[in-house]
């Protein structure tokens, strides 16, 4: 779906982003994780066709995106990290303008409405709706000829915890109807619950790229924290993976002691902060 | 085609709900009733007040410049403050992503209002003229009021960043049409520091019933027009 070979960009004579290389299947959700100013959302614009004056080679459904045409957009839905709509106008009416603009037969959008629980406010001007209901707005947008790859920029920023969950939730559905997804984001949540790979990227390049179980496992094992009592409260931790080699563990399980046992594994974050040194806000 | 129809018919939407946008599309005509009533009228008046054989009519065909680049300029005027609405609310970059791209939304914006004034000024100078105007004639001002219209418009949605800022430069910028009174007024060489301006050579071309001036009115909007949709890009 997405093949990337080599891709610099630069806004000044200073490279924003370098030598970048990867590429993304059919069906998958591809996460680009990074502190903001990063280049994620450049690489997301480079991979929309709006920047274009970029070196190496960047294809979307086999275009070249320097070289897209109106076609090129017909496949792809975006969805912006702010709102993009016309805030006079009512959400319907907003729909029926985006899904005008395309060849394909748009998705009914009083489906669309349904599916995001907007079916009630779909005759409201937008300047109305809340944070949560713009951003539900803005998806099914993307949704609305049915594209088979979605961008999506920071999708759950700014949302309270329902919101969010909702539109995890949206986004797995799209999944599971065989969409590709690309996903920017700085929350490493997120893109470990939502992303089957993830690049985690900094000062442009691309530092690490693999499934978030992978990254995880690979940089540090989980570990086993357990405490007991004598004369007072101690407490020790040792590898996951040499349990059975602790002595001390043995001997309080043995004699039923053990005031707690805890195992812990490294968040996303904790590796992204491992491998690039820096935190992802 | 489909999709840039759509971002036009959308820019008649939001025109529609903007009574000061609507108003503006009909400043045209309800200008070129008041030239073309008042203006004889007030020569009339002032020839008798004064004892002149004439006062306002060596100056009928300026007044004629300025009603060819009056509408579109009030044409350009409309999806200017449409454009400065989308940039605000941001709309024009999700509509780059679409098919319409910036290719199809500078046609929807700009590129069909101007060819819109262009067929509104050709309709309307013969009815409202106060000079002899050819049909060349008439084709050439509409053509250039409708360059010089872009040219506002693109100056309006580079320099202003809402609405608000986009009335100031609009008064600002439709100074640029008064190019056109300078030589009709200033016949040394001085003239020539208004040459940069498309409206000089418009004026020229009338004043010394030259043509052949329009070349470099044609040319020094295409200059202008390059120059602001390089700037207009860049910022949105």
């Amino acid at each position: 779906m997405i093949q990337v070979n080599n891709l610099s960009f630069s806004y000044t004579k200073q490279p924003f982003i370098s030598h970048m290389t990867f590429s993304v299947s059919p069906g998958e959700i591809f996460g680009f994780l990074g502190p903001s100013g990063a280049g994620k959302s450049t690489l997301q614009k480079v991979l929309t066709g709006m920047l274009t004056a970029y070196q190496g080679s960047a294809m979307v459904n086999g275009v070249e995106c320097r070289k897209r045409t109106k076609r090129f957009y017909e496949d792809i839905g975006v969805d912006f990290e702010f709102s993009t709509m016309y805030e006079k106008l009512t959400a319907r009416e907003n729909l029926r303008f985006f899904a005008s603009l395309y060849e394909k037969k748009p998705r009914p959008i009083d489906e669309l409405l349904e599916m995001v629980g907007l079916e009630r406010d779909g005759d409201k001007r937008v300047s109305q709706y809340s944070k949560g209901m713009k951003a539900r707005l803005n998806f099914i947008r993307a949704l609305l000829h049915d594209p088979a790859l979605l961008c999506l920029d920071e999708p759950t920023n700014g949302l309270d915890p329902t919101n969010s969950r909702m539109m995890k939730d949206m986004i797995l559905a799209q999944k599971a109807r065989g969409k590709t997804i690309l996903l920017t984001t700085h929350n490493m949540q997120d893109a470990a619950e939502l992303c089957d790979r993830v690049a985690f990227i900094v000062g442009g390049r691309i530092c690490a790229l693999d499934s978030p179980h992978n990254l995880i496992m690979s940089k540090g094992a989980a570990t086993v924290t357990y405490t007991w009592l004598e004369d007072g409260e101690h407490s020790a931790s040792c590898p996951l993976d040499r349990l059975s080699a602790d002595g001390k563990l043995k001997k309080l399980i043995s004699e039923n002691r053990l005031q707690s046992i805890h195992s812990s594994e490294p968040t996303l974050n904790d590796i992204f902060m491992e491998i690039t040194g820096r935190t992802l806000l | 085609m489909r999709a840039i129809r759509a971002g036009f018919l959308q820019m008649l939407v939001l025109m529609r709900r903007d009574m000061m946008l609507f108003a503006a599309c009909l400043t045209p005509v309800l200008a070129g009733l008041g030239i073309r009533l008042g203006i004889p009228f007030l020569e009339a008046v002032l020839t008798g007040w004064f004892s002149k054989p004439a006062v306002l009519s060596p100056y009928y065909a300026l007044i004629d410049i300025f009603f060819a680049m009056l509408s579109p300029t009030m044409f350009c005027f409309v999806p200017a403050m449409v454009s400065l609405e989308e940039a605000d609310e941001r709309t024009a970059a999700y509509l780059f992503v679409t098919p319409l791209g910036r290719r199809g939304y500078l046609a929807a914006r700009f590129g069909i209002p101007a060819a819109a004034a262009f067929l509104v000024a050709v309709v309307l100078m013969p009815v409202f003229r106060l000079s002899p105007l050819s049909p060349g004639r008439i084709l050439g001002l509409a053509a250039g009021g409708a360059l010089q219209g872009v040219i506002i418009a693109l100056l309006i949605v580079t320099l202003s960043s809402n609405k608000l800022e986009g009335m100031a430069i609009t008064k600002l910028s439709s100074l640029l049409i008064f190019g056109a009174a300078v030589p009709f007024f200033i016949r040394d060489n001085a003239q020539y520091l208004m040459s940069p301006l498309p409206s000089f050579w418009i004026g020229k071309a009338v004043f010394e019933n030259m043509p052949f001036y329009m070349l470099p009115a044609f040319a020094l909007s295409a200059v202008w027009i390059c120059f602001l949709l390089r700037r207009y890009l860049r910022n949105i």
